[in-house]
């Protein structure tokens, strides 16, 4: 039986295999379902089925199906996120649901090493693609290692602010080009070039836009070479919003650093050790930088930096202390097992001190205790991270988390922050209206 | 609006029935109007008032073509339908530079010159400077998406801007993304930067500023040919290395413009060697990176050239300077006539000539302790690609000319010849393809030189110039259309993008489909969204034209 007949017969488990094979459909995990349950849907939910297509032409026969049978199709990466909150998922209610995971799709299709492009198949991790081009001296940049477990469609699907890195700035800037199949079963290819005026650059409708418009099959990103030389450098700063001065002080006389991040004194002392910040320096903030490139340039930002904390009353720490952070970072070494922050937003350079203060005196009205540190700063902002403690140094979890955290998000959000994951109301009718035109039938990702 | 900011003027008309587009200067040039113009034309003072514009426009099914200097050379704003021309040019103030954040907003009618000098006031520079900066605007750079000159340090205009505000063709005024990017959704700054008043019309933009620059650094070097220049520039770009300013001369583009026997300006090497002192005088503040364009009388006069020199002979005066300026023209208008044995001659002698290769112009700035460290490591990255040092001086030279070229098109066309600029450009892996097959198809047509400049880690655009006889109109219009046509084709297959920095406008929109291929239903869903109607620039970007020209008396009802 053909797969369609097999999807109009009611078989729809069938008609995947027809096209993907019988191995590569299966029953996604319990967890995976609920996260994507219909609102209100009984218990065991409508037919949900998890299938591994290997090329984008049998991505785009599973969308002909789920366009004759009425199925929706949610795409998955790695699971290493979590998934976009659904901001619709009524319309999920009777329809059989079918994962697609694209991570048989996981191949190199070329790699040019004259102009540093590669061209990437989209369910292939990040973190896979550096083991792959890292033997040739290539990266995809100095992004933090915790999002690159991502898949690359996973990583340029969802837009936030955290994929940055001063050096290297946002990675969907990194984008040249990518491919992806549209509702109706049609494969686009946007034009690759380094910079375009022949309209508006239509690779960015596709990233960011979490598979309502187009499933990525590809893309082709800039790769860059390894870094000569690496300086790492730690300083102590007189305040938190000293650090943030010196931040941008360094910025703004252009140096380039691979990586910054700035801990209050509690954050500090849970990351780095008690004795980073003796008792009685509350208010001090620690500063770690990483610079990279050519030694002489690398060289000249880690001075940059280091000129800028002095400004600002900074003194010169241990370098093994910003080691002991870089090898965290990139994963040579496990830290203690710290929770991740309950509250993640972002801020532009002015308003960064104003959410930090806020967030601190609304935590301190609620009894509730705080760390924070600012990281993943780009040419716009920087995201500041917030653990919740109670009394005993614990991080608040449950009822408790979810009051203080109410309070916090607010405190923050009238200092300027933006909470990740926020909408734009002006664009948003644009946003359906556009969904519409391309996937009159709902197909993509529904319940978002 | 009140009668004051609205005209049907047959001079207003006519002259908003076109912006720069070489095709059309060659018709004007012959005597002929701009076959297309608007039925009225509009100066509206705030984005309350386009959005009331685009309303009534909308209720009536009536064209708007947005406008900012006219500068344009794609015909991007030539009213094909008619309809409203809507002049942004009163809305033309810089509302705030923020100091902290580093962005300024603007607003799209000002013009680029005003602009960046109250940029510098204040200590800041937007980086970016088309040759147009004098005539052209905001809106114009953000709408086609323009490169400066300096944009390999400071990155074309969308590298720039941190938001937007643009109303609709549904009439609405929406902001996309604010000063930080944590909104979930696609990037809609980047799907209405480029869009050429396709999709809405843009009233003011929030852009990344920087500091004006401690340092000036500027540098000539010779390369042995463009391929062996084209190295030497990805060398230095993927070594993590930004100069303001690259750019590298085809044989003949330095033959005819570096060349003292043209008459250009002699070499430092001439005067004994490479500059004794590696950097410039530091800018002013307020004068930033931009001359003052001289009153008339303290104009250099241009090169004369060998015809020149040779007159010069016979004594000076107005009768010798009019009769060397017939007779260049006559003897460049019989040469053109036979472009493909001009340009088999022309390279040849030109790299013999030249001798030295290819003219490259680098240029760093910035701030003070920084950018000597990579000046130092630019210029060394570039001598072991095999770069001959030729010092300051060629380097000043660029910089003290750099807006001449622009200004170089009318006295073309006074000459009888038609000048225009084809803006391509791809990764490195297909660059010299792409220049070849390029050149190759513009020779058959025009003689043709080139320059690559705007570099980026990936790759690079390529800056072609051709030039052919403009008389008969027709032949010289058929002659321009298979350039284009030709040109735009051997792009496409050789891998590059049509458009670098220009735009489409009518020129390119043809060549759409082949850029774009089946994506062009990402564009087409794109203006089915955000101009329903199909109201605003239609027949541009090589989108339909989807609304009948609406008859006059219906557009000044209102």
């Amino acid at each position: 039986m053909s797969a369609l007949a097999a999807g109009l017969a009611g078989d729809l488990g069938g008609a995947l295999e027809a096209i993907v094979g019988p191995l590569n459909v299966r029953r996604p995990p319990p967890a995976l379902a609920r996260r994507f349950a219909a609102e209100g849907a009984a218990p065991g939910g409508e037919p949900a089925h998890l299938v591994q297509p290997g090329s984008p032409s049998e991505v785009a026969e599973i969308l002909l199906l789920a366009g004759r049978t009425g199925a929706a199709v949610i795409p998955v990466g790695n699971g290493t996120r979590a998934a976009p909150a659904q901001r619709n998922p009524g319309a999920l209610i009777g329809r059989p649901r079918v994962f697609v995971d694209s991570r048989r799709m996981c191949h190199v299709l070329h790699l040019d090493e004259t102009s540093l492009v590669v061209h990437v198949q989209a369910g292939l991790t990040a973190l896979a693609l550096e083991r792959i081009v890292a033997p040739r001296g290539l990266s995809l940049g100095d992004f933090p290692p915790q999002v690159l477990g991502s898949t690359i469609g996973g990583l340029l699907s969802v837009r936030t602010p955290g994929k940055s890195s001063p050096r290297h700035g946002f990675i969907e800037e990194a984008v040249l080009g990518v491919s992806a199949v549209l509702a109706d079963g049609r494969t686009v290819h946007t034009r690759v070039a380094p910079r375009r005026a022949s309209g508006p650059d239509l690779a960015r409708a596709l990233c960011g836009s979490e598979g309502t418009l187009g499933f990525l099959t590809a893309a082709v990103l800039r790769l860059y070479r390894r870094p000569e030389a690496r300086f790492l450098a730690a300083h102590a700063l007189p305040s938190f919003e000293d650090a943030l001065a010196a931040v941008r002080l360094a910025l703004r006389e252009e140096a380039a650093p691979a990586a910054l991040r700035v801990y209050d004194a509690a954050e500090a002392r849970a990351h780095l050790g008690d004795e980073v910040c003796p008792p009685g320096r509350d208010e001090q903030a620690i500063l770690v930088v990483a610079t990279a490139g050519p030694t002489d340039l690398a060289a000249c930002d880690r001075d940059l930096v280091a000129s800028a904390a002095a400004a600002m009353g900074g003194t010169q720490l241990d370098e093994k202390l910003a080691e002991v952070w870089w090898r965290r970072r990139t994963g040579q070494e496990r830290g203690s097992t710290l929770p991740v922050p309950m509250i993640q937003v972002t801020a532009s350079p002015k308003r960064q001190p104003a959410v930090y203060r806020a967030v601190r005196v609304a935590c301190a009205g609620l009894g509730v205790g705080l760390r924070a540190h600012a990281s993943r700063f780009e040419a716009d902002g920087a995201v500041l991270f917030f653990t919740l403690m109670d009394g005993a140094g614990q991080a608040l979890a449950g009822e408790p988390l979810e009051a203080a955290r109410a309070m916090t998000e607010a405190a923050a959000s009238a200092a300027g922050a933006v909470l990740l994951g926020s909408e734009n109301h002006d664009l948003d009718p644009y946003a359906r209206d556009l969904r519409r035109g391309l996937d009159p039938k709902g197909i993509l990702n529904p319940g978002l | 609006m009140g009668e004051r900011r609205l005209s049907q003027r047959e001079s207003d008309l006519a002259s908003y029935g076109r912006d720069m587009w070489p095709r059309l200067l060659i018709g004007i040039r012959a005597g002929e109007l701009p076959p297309d113009r608007p039925h009225v034309v509009v100066w509206p003072e705030s984005e309350r008032e386009v959005a009331a514009i685009v309303r009534v426009a909308r209720d009536l099914r009536v064209p708007i073509v947005p406008y900012g200097g006219g500068s344009g050379v794609c015909g991007g704003a030539v009213p094909i339908l008619g309809g409203i021309t809507v002049d942004l040019k009163r809305m033309n103030e810089l509302s705030s530079v923020d100091r902290d954040e580093m962005v300024c907003d603007v607003q799209a009618g000002m013009n680029g010159e005003r602009f960046e000098r109250a940029l510098n006031r204040r200590g800041y520079t937007l980086g970016h400077f088309p040759s147009s900066i004098y005539c052209s605007t905001v809106g114009g750079w953000l709408a086609c998406r323009a490169a400066g000159q300096m944009s390999t340090k400071y990155g074309k205009i969308e590298d720039r801007v941190a938001g937007l505000t643009v109303v609709t063709g549904r009439g609405d005024v929406v902001h996309t993304d604010g000063p930080i990017r944590a909104e979930r959704g696609p990037n809609w700054t980047q799907l209405l930067l480029g869009s050429e008043g396709t999709l809405g019309i843009i009233t003011s933009a929030r852009l990344r500023v920087a500091p004006t620059p401690e340092l000036r650094v500027l540098r000539g070097f010779e390369l042995e040919s463009v391929a062996h220049g084209v190295e030497a520039i990805r060398r230095v770009m993927q070594r993590g290395l930004r100069p303001a300013v690259v750019r590298l001369y085809d044989e003949l583009d330095t033959f005819i413009n570096h060349s003292s026997i043209l008459g250009g300006k002699k070499s430092a090497r001439s005067h004994g060697g490479p500059a004794d002192h590696m950097f410039a005088p530091v800018p002013l503040p307020a004068q930033g990176a931009l001359p003052h364009i001289p009153p008339r009388e303290h104009a250099a006069p241009a090169p004369d050239g060998l015809v020149g020199r040779a007159l010069g002979l016979f004594g000076g005066g107005d009768t010798a300077r009019r009769l060397a300026s017939r007779l260049r023209r006559e003897a460049v208008s019989a040469a053109l006539s036979r472009p493909r044995l001009v340009n088999s001659l022309a390279t040849p002698l030109a790299e013999r000539v030249s001798r030295h290769g290819c003219r490259l112009i680098v240029g760093l700035e910035g701030s003070r302790i920084r950018t000597g460290v990579e000046a130092s490591l630019v210029f060394d990255e570039l001598e072991r690609a095999g770069a001959t040092d030729q010092g300051e001086e060629p380097g000043r030279e660029w910089f003290e000319r750099r807006y001449a070229v622009s200004y170089k098109m009318s006295p073309t066309f006074r000459a009888g010849l038609f000048v225009d600029t084809m803006e391509v450009a791809s990764t490195w892996e297909r660059l010299m393809d792409l220049y070849r097959a390029v050149k190759h198809a513009i020779a058959q047509h025009a003689v043709v030189m080139a320059h690559f400049s705007h570099a980026y880690p990936e790759g690079c655009s390529i800056y072609f110039t051709f030039v052919a006889r403009s008389e008969p109109v027709r032949d010289a219009q058929r002659a321009y259309d298979a350039i284009w046509r030709d040109g735009l084709a051997a792009a496409s297959r050789a891998g590059g993008t049509i458009s670098h920095h220009h735009g489409i406008g009518m020129l390119k929109g043809q060549a759409m489909a082949a850029e774009h291929r089946e994506a062009m239903t990402l564009l087409r869903g794109l203006k089915a969204t955000l101009d329903p109607d199909g109201i605003l620039n239609p027949g541009k970007l090589g989108l339909p034209a989807s609304i009948e020209p609406a008859p006059p008396d219906e557009v000044t009802a209102p």
